[in-house]
Formats: C-alpha cells, structure tokens, sequence
C-alpha cells in the first residue's frame, strides 16, 4: 500500500512557494488590518465624511478578499510541511481556531455595509471597529496556535489536561511580543499604504507617514522584546543566517521610511518589500528552530510528483497573466 | 502517525455535514451562475433587451457577494475543519496532492478577481470587456470544480493508485469523469434555480414570464444532465464498494432515493411554476425551489460519504483514521502504544481512538442505548465484532485486552438496570427488545444476515441450545450473556414469530 509520508517536491522548492505565498497573504493583510487601525486611530479632518477616508473605506472589502485568497496557498504549504505540528496545535484551541472563519465572516459584513452605502459617522466608526475587533481577534488565534505549533511538549501536557478544544496556548509570555509584533507591524505597513493612497493629498499622506514613522519604531520595540525573550532559542538564533536577515531588513526598513519621506515610492516599496520578505524568513527559521530534536522536515522522503508540480506551476504563470490582462481590461480605455 | 482527538459533544458528522453542504451548495451555484450570466447577458445585449440588463445587473450584485464571501470562507472552513476532525486523513490527502491543491488555489484567485471586477464593471467596462471578464470567471471557476473533483473522487474510488501510489492513477479515478459531468449538470440547475429565485421577486408582468421561462430552462437542462450522469457516475463505483453498501448500510440507498425525489419534485416544480404558469412564480415557490435544490445536494453528499464506509479512503484508511496498513500490528501490539497523545484515562483514549469519530456515548450515533441493560463480557464481544454489525464499521482495530477496556469504558456510562426495567416490557415484547439489543445488531430478521432459517420453526429446547451455544456459531458472534428472564423472553419471542409464519 502506498506511504503518504512523503514530500511531493524537493523541501526548497516548497519552502520558497510558502514564503512567496506568505508574503503576499500578509501584504493584504497588512493592508486591511493596519488600513483599518490608522483610520481609526490616524487624525484625519472630518474622519468620516472624509473623501480619502472613504476611498479607503471601499478597497477594505477587496483587500479582505484578497487576504483571504492569498492565505490558502500558504496554509497549505505549511499543512505539507509540518502536518503533525499545525493540526495537533489547532486542535487543542479547536473551537478558537473554528470559530476564526466565523468571525472573518462578521468581519467582512461590516466592512460590505460600509463600503456600498455611506453610513453616519458614529455607525461607521462603530462598523470599522467591530471589523477592527475581529481581526484582532484573528491575529492572535493565529500567534497562539503557530507558537504552540513550535512546542510540542507543551501541546501534549495540554492535551492531557483538556481534550475539548477549549484550550488557548498558556504561555502567554512566549508570543505576546510575537503577536505585538505581528500587529505593530501590520500598522506600520498600513501607514505605508495610507501614504501611498493618499500620495496625492498632503494630509493624508502625513497621517501615513506619521503611522510609518512611529509605527516602525514599536515594530523594533517590540520585535526586540520578542527577540530578547527567546530564551535557550537566542544563542542558536544569533549564529544562524536569520540575524543577518534581521539587521539587513532593520537598515533597509529605515532606507525605506528616508525614501517614503521624500516621497519616492519605487524604491521605498522596494526596500520595504525585500525587508517584509527577510523577515518572514527570519519567522521561518526561528520555527525551525524552535522544533530541532522534536522534528526536521529535511528527513521527510522526497517523492517528486514532477509532472502535477510543472502543471502547477504553468497555472500559476496562467495567474498572475489573466490577472494582469483583467486589471488591463479594466483600467484600459474602455471603447 | 498519530493526533489529538478533538472530543466534542456535537457529532462529527453533523459538524461535517452543516458546513460541506452548504460549501457545495454555494460553490456550484457559483459555477452555474457564472455560466448563466455571461450567457444571458450575451444574450440581453445582442437583443439590446434593457429590461433583462438591468435584472442581470441586480442578480449579480447578491451573487458575487454569496460566492466571494460565503462560497470562499466556507470553503476555508472546511479545509479548517477537516484537520480538526480527521487530520490523518486530510495529511493525506496534502501530501499526495499538494499540486492540485495548489493549482485548485491559482483558478480560485482569479475567480475571486473576475468576480470583484464583472460586479464593478457593469457600469465602467465596455459590453466586450464585461462579457471576457464574464467568461474568465466561469472557465477559471469551473477549472477549480475540475481539478477537485479529481481529490474528491479519489477518496471513493482511488482506483489503481491503491497500488501503485501514483498521482495520475487516483486522480483520474474510475468516478472522475462521472462525477465531474453530474457536478456540472449541478451547478447549471442552481445557476437557474438561484436566477429564479431572483426572478420571483419581479412584478408579475410580460417581462417576468419572459425571464421565468428562460431561467427554467436553465434548470431543467441542468437537471436534464444530472439524470443520466447520475446513472453513469454509480454505475461507475466499483461493484465491490456499492454490494456492501446494498448489504449493511441503508443510509446510502436511502440518500440515493431522496435524491431521485428531490429531483423529481423539483422538474414537477419547474415545468408548473416554470412554464405553465410563470407569472405565478412568486417567493415562496422560489424559497421551495432552493430548498429542493439543497435537499438533493444533502441527500447526494450523505450517500457519496456514507457508501464509503467504513473508510474515509477506501480501503486505505478507516473512517477514524487509522490506516489499512497498520491495521494487523495494531491488532497485535495493541493500538495503546501507537498513540502519542494521551490522558490519565486509558480506556477513554483507546475509546477517542476507535470509536469516538463516529459515535457519541449519548449524543450523535449514540452508543448508550446499544447497549444499557447489557454487560460488560457482551459490549467487548461486540467490540470485537464491529466489523459484522450492520452499519459497514471499521473492525476494531487493538489487542483484546484493549476491547475490554473500551467496553468497560463504555459500561460504566449505561444505564445498568436490568432491561425489563429500563424499556418497562415483559412478556413478547421484552424479548424483541432482547433480540434488538443482543441479536439484532447482526441478524436482522427478513434483512441483514437473516436468520430465520436457523431460528424460526424450532422447539423451546433447541432455542435454549442455539442461545447456549452461542458463541461457538462464529468468532465474531458473542456468547448469549442475559439472564434467566432475557433468556425466556428472547425464546418467546421467538417462538412468537413462528407461530405467525405457520398461521
Ligand atoms: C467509521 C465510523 C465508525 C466507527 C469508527 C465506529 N462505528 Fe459503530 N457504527 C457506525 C455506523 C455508520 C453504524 C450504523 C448505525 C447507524 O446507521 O446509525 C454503527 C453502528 C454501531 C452499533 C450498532 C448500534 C445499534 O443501535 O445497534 C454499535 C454497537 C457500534 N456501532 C459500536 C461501535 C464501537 C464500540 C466502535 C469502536 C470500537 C465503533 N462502533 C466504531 C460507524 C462507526
Ligand atoms: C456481533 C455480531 C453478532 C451478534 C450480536 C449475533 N450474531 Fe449470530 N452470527 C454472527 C456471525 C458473524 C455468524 C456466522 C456467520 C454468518 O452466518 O453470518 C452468526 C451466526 C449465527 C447463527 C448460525 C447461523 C447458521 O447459518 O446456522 C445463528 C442461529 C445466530 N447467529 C443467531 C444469533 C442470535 C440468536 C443472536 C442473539 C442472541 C446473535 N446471533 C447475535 C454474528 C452475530
């Protein structure tokens, strides 16, 4: 009988599809998310009967959709790559990892209602933070139950002590700075992308700014925090690759923030991209990290399926063209 | 190999079934819907027909909503769910065909993509840019319905691939192309279904018998096609597969029936409201017509799920997720020691482990009610002999030693009054109940593994020894364990029906 213990391609070539598709999953993401936090946070004249704002406003809807499509691909891979440690955390937070669509759902309601008809401003500021309270919510069902992923030890205890799914990941200390990270991050790149929108109106392109300034600076806080609270992690953190990764994506993130004050976006996107990419890197490694002597995707069998893999990768190519062509159709000039 | 088990009190099926069908549901309506928009509005503009413009405009504002949203979370959820509830089973799946998956995911976000920009473009993009942007969405939507029905066929039919463990061999499995003509058929009958369901809020005027007649004939095409691939996709399962289904299991026969009258209430339903008297096609036909609609897909989701147990890949792995493979060295080293998540209670966890997928003690498939008034010596043999009950189970798949723990696991929690007492019976009555609870799990009379032959037109005396005998007619057989009073009641019982055959 068949052995479906195996990995259907070569471990890097999946692990560079994960980061790719990851990356692009969290730059949507950041987009709603830190969207949503610097409108509700951000000092806009007049918020809710804003023009800017409301542009806004109506891409959220769209940039949900778009998080949640590119998330599938990367939970997939993920799923491939470490099955035993994905599916055994989530199912000790059984309930809170359902119940994550479910809210994503009410989430997206309210981000509809406000997006096809224009509400008051108390109801939108209401709409705006029940999305907000959702995501949030999802964020840290999604820290939770990826660091418990990297503990297997701990999820075996937990399961000892609760079988029914109602269990959140205890060690709150070990990814508190992990999640603040996570979010202070999604709102520096939410000020990014307020600046870029709003590139042509001075005001808000100052509220982006301002958001990618301070921003950044919590983002190093507290990635710091989470850095220093590693623990027996540090020292093999410090002599793998990732720290150069770290201190790469630190000084390009600040050529960027230089280049986004002078209002020169290709290279400030640029920079931002490269380090947005080294840091899911770094994320990466610390999870293997994190599970040396426990587990080590690079001893799983490789089993290359070549001829699905080249079908794959033709409709990926097939993607990214007739999404191109279909963003042509509709900003072209229509005859 | 080996999960947590997530033990909740809702029953896996039902969690399972909630969420699938209604993913199904909305994504074939998705793919029908598609079909019928690009084509009707190729239609409405040639004609220059405004009227009909404007209605497709306002159905298709609810339907990329329904399928951008809702066709696409739910099916998150189920991706959710699946590794919650059978992780085995869904790793499984992943490792052997991450690639479709994966080109599954590229149609799906251009789907998402063509939807956002067909619903925005009514009024911005030119009619030809519209009507391509129409057309990539039904292709790159019914590409993602191609490429998983090869995963989902394969779990009922993996055909040679149980052998030779190549990609190409599962997916294109003997139901592939069956199933995937009966889902296209589906999708255009909800395209229809859904338009008409739109189109029953219309005034009742020319323009909506117009309309009526036409989406009616969307859905009756689409059912048209469902007919005859129907037919050909269970002729397609593997003979094997659908005898035992025939023999132990009646939730498959019955489910394909419901189908077939679904199915046929809803052409009843189309060909009055549709085109006899369209303008009277009001709400409330609408709501039953989508009701009718979804009640077939439940009844043909329950049939294609319960005709493959006791697997959830036939015949490489059990519905609770333990594989074929392993199957022989569990029964001998005892499955205890291939588990690495467990609790201070070993009998419950070997009871998560082999039963607890499917039954609930006292809740969905309950097992209580199998076996309160019984013993303990009883509930192991029965353990023992899941594999024979009617149902199609798994065997149980440990050592003995591990059988009596989950039956005592299980006897603790019943109600332990004799069973005259818990149903109030005596006399006849009390001994059908007996031969409910101890017999006919495996015998039912004129039905599964009927006995009537070896049981009925005998004396008292030669009764009592088939009962003393018992557990020598077969090894999966259990000794008969009642007391002096079950015992008389069983043989009267018995006897009862002999009398009425001779009379
Ligand atoms: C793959 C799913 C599955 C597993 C695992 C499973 N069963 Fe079943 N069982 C069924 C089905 C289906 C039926 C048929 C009952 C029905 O149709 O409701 C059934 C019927 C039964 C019945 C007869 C119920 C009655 O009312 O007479 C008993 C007893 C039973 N199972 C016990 C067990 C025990 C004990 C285990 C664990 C060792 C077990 N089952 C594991 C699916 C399963
Ligand atoms: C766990 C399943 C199971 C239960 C419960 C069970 N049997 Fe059986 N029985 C079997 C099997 C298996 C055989 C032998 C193979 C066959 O004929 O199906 C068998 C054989 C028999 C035979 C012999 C048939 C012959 O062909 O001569 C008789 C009589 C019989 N059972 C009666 C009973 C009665 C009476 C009860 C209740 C007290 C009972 N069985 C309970 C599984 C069961």
């Amino acid at each position: 009988m068949p052995d479906s213990n195996f990995l259907s391609a070569p471990l890097w070539l999946i692990e560079v599809l994960h980061i790719v598709t990851l990356s692009l999953h969290l730059i949507a993401m950041n987009f709603l998310f830190g969207g949503i936090m610097v409108l509700l946070f951000g000092q806009f004249e007049d918020k809710w009967n804003n023009p800017f704002v409301q542009k806004y406003i109506k891409m959220l809807p769209n940039a949900m959709a778009m998080t949640v499509s590119f998330g599938v691909a990367p939970l997939l891979f993920v799923q491939l790559t470490y099955p035993r440690q994905i599916y055994s955390a989530s199912i000790i937070s059984g309930w809170y990892w359902l119940m994550i669509f479910v809210v994503v759902m009410i989430a997206y309601y309210f981000l509809y209602a406000l997006s096809f008809n224009k509400q008051t401003p108390t109801k939108q500021k209401i709409y705006l933070s029940i999305a907000f309270a959702c995501l949030l919510y999802v964020s840290f069902i999604y820290s939770s139950v990826f660091s418990l992923a990297e503990k297997p030890d701990l999820y075996k205890l937990l399961y000892a002590e609760g079988q029914g799914g109602t269990i959140i990941n205890p060690e709150i200390g070990s990814y508190l700075f992990r999640w603040l990270h996570m979010l202070t991050g999604a709102m520096t790149v939410g000020g990014f992308c307020i600046a870029f929108v709003g590139r042509k109106n001075e005001k808000a392109f100052k509220v982006g700014k301002d958001f990618y300034l301070w921003g950044m600076v919590a983002a190093m806080a507290t990635g710091f925090a989470y850095m220093m609270g590693l623990g027996p992690l540090m020292k093999p953190f410090m002599k793998s690759p990732a720290i150069w990764l770290v201190t790469i994506s630190f000084v390009l993130s600040l050529g960027s923030l230089h280049f986004l004050f002078k209002k020169k976006f290709a290279i400030a996107t640029t920079m931002l991209s490269v380090s947005f990419i080294a840091m899911i890197y770094t994320r990466h490694v610390l999870r293997k990290l994190s599970l040396v002597g426990f587990y080590d995707p690079s001893e799983m069998t490789v089993n290359a399926q070549w001829s699905p893999f080249v079908i794959f990768l033709i409709f990926f190519v097939l993607m990214v063209g007739t999404v191109w062509y279909m963003l042509k159709l509709y900003f072209g000039k229509q005859e | 190999m080996d999960y947590p088990f997530w033990d909740i009190d809702i029953g896996y099926g039902i969690i399972m079934a909630a969420i699938a069908v209604i993913h199904v549901f909305v994504s074939h309506f998705a793919i029908g819907g598609g079909l019928y928009l690009v084509i009707a509005e190729t239609i409405a503009r040639k004609n220059n027909d405004q009227l009909k413009l404007q209605f497709l405009e306002k159905l298709s504002k609810f339907f990329v909503l329904v399928s951008v949203v809702f066709g696409a979370l739910t099916g998150v959820g189920i991706w959710f769910i699946i590794g919650l509830l059978n992780p085995a089973a869904t790793e499984v799946l992943i490792h052997n065909y991450v690639w479709a998956w994966a080109g599954e995911w590229t149609f799906f976000v251009i789907e998402i993509i063509a939807a956002l920009l067909y619903f925005y473009g009514w009024k911005t993009l030119s009619a030809k840019n519209h009507i391509i942007i129409g057309w990539i969405y039904f292709i790159s939507a019914w590409m993602s319905l191609f490429i998983i029905n090869g995963i989902v066929t394969y779990m009922l039919t993996p055909g040679d691939w149980i052998t030779t463990g190549q990609f190409w061999d599962g997916y294109f499995n003997p139901t592939f192309w069956s199933s995937l003509w009966l889902r296209t058929g589906i999708c255009i009958m909800l395209g229809g279904v859904y338009a008409l369901f739109v189109a029953s809020r219309l005034n009742a005027d020319e323009f909506k018998k117009r309309i009526v007649r036409f989406n009616s004939l969307w859905a009756i095409g689409g059912l048209a096609i469902m007919i005859p691939t129907m037919l050909w996709y269970v002729s397609a399962i593997p003979k094997e597969i659908v005898d035992a289904a025939l023999e132990a299991n009646l939730t498959p026969i019955k489910a394909m029936n419901a189908t077939y009258i679904y199915a046929a209430l809803l052409a009843v339903l189309l060909i009055v409201f549709g085109f006899l008297i369209p303008k009277r096609y009001n709400i409330v036909v609408g709501i039953v017509a989508m009701l009718l609609a979804l009640g077939w897909f439940g009844e043909y989701e329950l049939m294609r799920e319960s005709i493959r147990k006791p697997y959830v890949i036939t015949q490489y792995m059990y519905g609770n997720g333990i594989d074929v493979a392993n199957a022989e060295k569990y029964q001998e080293e005892g499955l205890y020691e291939s588990m690495e998540f467990k609790t201070d209670d070993k009998a419950a966890d070997l009871f998560r482990r082999a039963c607890r997928s499917c039954h609930t003690i006292d809740g969905y498939k309950p097992l209580k009610p199998a076996f309160d008034g019984t013993d303990e010596a009883f509930i192991t043999q029965i353990i023992m002999g899941t594999h024979v009950i009617r149902g199609n189970m798994p065997p149980f798949i440990g050592a003995e030693d591990e059988a009596q723990m989950v039956a005592s696991h299980i006897y603790t929690q019943i109600d332990k009054r004799h069973i005259s007492e818990i149903y109030n019976l005596e006399g006849v009555a009390l001994g059908k109940k007996v031969y409910d609870v101890r017999c006919g799990k495996c015998h039912v009379f004129g039905g599964f593994n009927d006995k009537s032959e070896s049981l009925l037109d005998l004396t008292e005396e030669d009764l009592g020894d088939i009962l003393d005998m018992a557990g020598d007619f077969a090894d999966e057989m259990p000794d008969f364990t009642g007391d002096e009073k079950e015992r008389k009641a069983l043989i009267d019982y018995i006897m009862s029906l002999n009398n009425k055959e001779s009379n």
